[in-house]
């Protein structure tokens, strides 16, 4: 029921992204402002607690790439909130590498392609919908300790050795909930 | 053409959720232009990432604020953007030439070799207009990048049947195979193919006979050979080194 429910909602999202490409509409926008910048606050936030100004420049930016990219997400080939993850991921590593302690030449510009793929490729698209619905699905039941490292490393931005030295676990416990999580997912297939 | 050597998921798995180092980072973008399998791979893990990503608990912070100002910064964006729209448009079709020429030198300087594309902020002209540094008659490399943390991102181009002097290193060292091949005692490495070493590993690589190598090579800490060649070598590496203490 859940999952219908959240498709459903997804669609009107997908709905309104084909009004800011089409018609530059604000409202629209406007719509969308309201649903995933908390999200990408909490994202930002997760990573750097208490950086609410970081949080805020990050949410604006990427704001500001979906009202600039519209015309280029295609809802065939990744899920919205896929499409706006990797928007975040990449404004939140671009963020931290221009005012970090560390700072880096290396653009993430080259590193991390589009999830939209630029040649369209309908069995493709078809096997995305479906690893999509099963990544959903399980996700919910997967057991609290593999949920929270998962969470660690994706929304914490976390290494998994990161994450074992935080959790006070070894390295070993942290790399099999992992690779236990990705198997039920059906991410992971053992080569 | 057939990959044998994959990184391991636990990588792919940091680079899908950017938690890795934008040095590692390089090395799985480089491999997954090449990997249908861990494209695909990474096309899974990037939608968990999605899924993840909806379910942040939200906290109720006054996003009203912010709001008005994104929707400020908007217009203003627009205005100064419709004002200058001629502008930009001349530059864009400048910019688009000024690609075309570039990439059309690019082929005809090499002809076999194809950068991949997640390389070409450091290697915008091709392999040859690289500085290369040579090691030795056979051995060249040029630095790509170098990280205040002391990682480095380099190209070895190896002659064809040469070998290059056995090393070891202090940090973790990742190989991917761009051209050619080489092989040590572990195997044969192909184009494709990820190979990581920690600093345990002491390996003599040796290029195969038919055609010279090309490989990115990633270094967390710098290389220290322990061959014979130790006195001539480590001076230059420390070059390449400038926040090393060795
Ligand atoms: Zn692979």
């Amino acid at each position: 029921m859940d999952t219908v429910k959240q498709i459903d909602s997804d669609d009107h999202m997908v709905q309104d992204m084909l009004a800011i490409s089409q018609n530059r509409d604000q409202e629209a926008l406007n719509r969308l402002f309201d649903h995933y910048v908390p999200k990408i606050r909490a994202f930002c936030l997760a990573a750097q607690p208490g950086a609410n100004l970081m949080a805020d420049d990050i949410a604006q930016e990427v704001m500001i790439r979906v009202w600039r990219k519209a015309h280029t997400y295609k809802p065939e080939t990744a899920s919205l909130n896929t499409w706006i993850f990797t928007l975040a991921r990449n404004a939140r590593i671009d963020y931290l590498r221009k005012n970090s302690r560390h700072q880096s030449n290396i653009d993430p510009e080259y590193l991390w392609r589009d999830v939209i793929d630029e040649n369209a490729d309908p069995f493709k698209d078809a096997q995305q919908k479906r690893d999509q619905e099963r990544i959903q699905i399980g996700l919910a039941k997967l057991p609290q300790d593999q949920q929270q490292v998962l969470a660690k490393v994706y929304l914490e931005g976390k290494t998994h050795k990161e994450a074992a030295e935080e959790l006070s676990l070894p390295l070993g416990t942290i790399k099999s909930r992992v690779r236990l999580a990705l198997h039920k997912l059906t991410i992971y297939i053992k080569r | 053409m057939t990959i044998h050597y994959h990184p391991s998921i636990e990588m792919l798995t940091d680079y899908a959720a950017g938690s890795l180092s934008l040095t590692h980072s390089m090395s799985i973008a480089t491999h997954i232009e090449q990997c249908q399998e861990c494209q695909q791979q990474i096309r899974k893990l990037t939608t968990l990432g999605g899924q993840l990503f909806t379910q942040t608990t939200t906290e109720d912070a006054n996003i009203v604020d912010l709001k008005a100002s994104f929707f400020d910064k908007l217009r203003e964006q627009d205005r100064s953007e419709s004002m200058s729209s001629t502008v930009k448009e001349q530059g864009r079709r400048d910019q688009s030439t000024d690609h075309m020429t570039s990439e059309e030198t690019l082929l005809s300087w090499e002809q076999d070799y194809q950068v991949p594309k997640s390389l070409r902020q450091f290697v915008p002209f091709g392999y040859d207009k690289l500085k290369w540094m040579p090691l030795s008659p056979s051995v060249k490399i040029a630095t790509l990048c170098q990280e205040e943390g002391g990682a480095q991102v380099a190209l070895t181009r190896i002659k064809a049947g040469a070998s290059i002097p056995t090393h070891t290193h202090t940090g973790d060292e990742i190989t991917l195979v761009l051209e050619g091949a080489f092989s040590d005692k572990s195997g044969i490495y192909r184009q494709g193919d990820f190979i990581t070493r920690d600093a345990s590993h002491k390996h003599k690589p040796m290029v195969t006979k038919d055609a010279e190598c090309i490989c990115l090579t990633v270094l967390d800490a710098p290389i220290e050979f322990t061959g014979w060649l130790t006195r001539l070598f480590n001076p230059i590496m420390r070059r390449y080194h400038p926040h090393s203490n060795h």
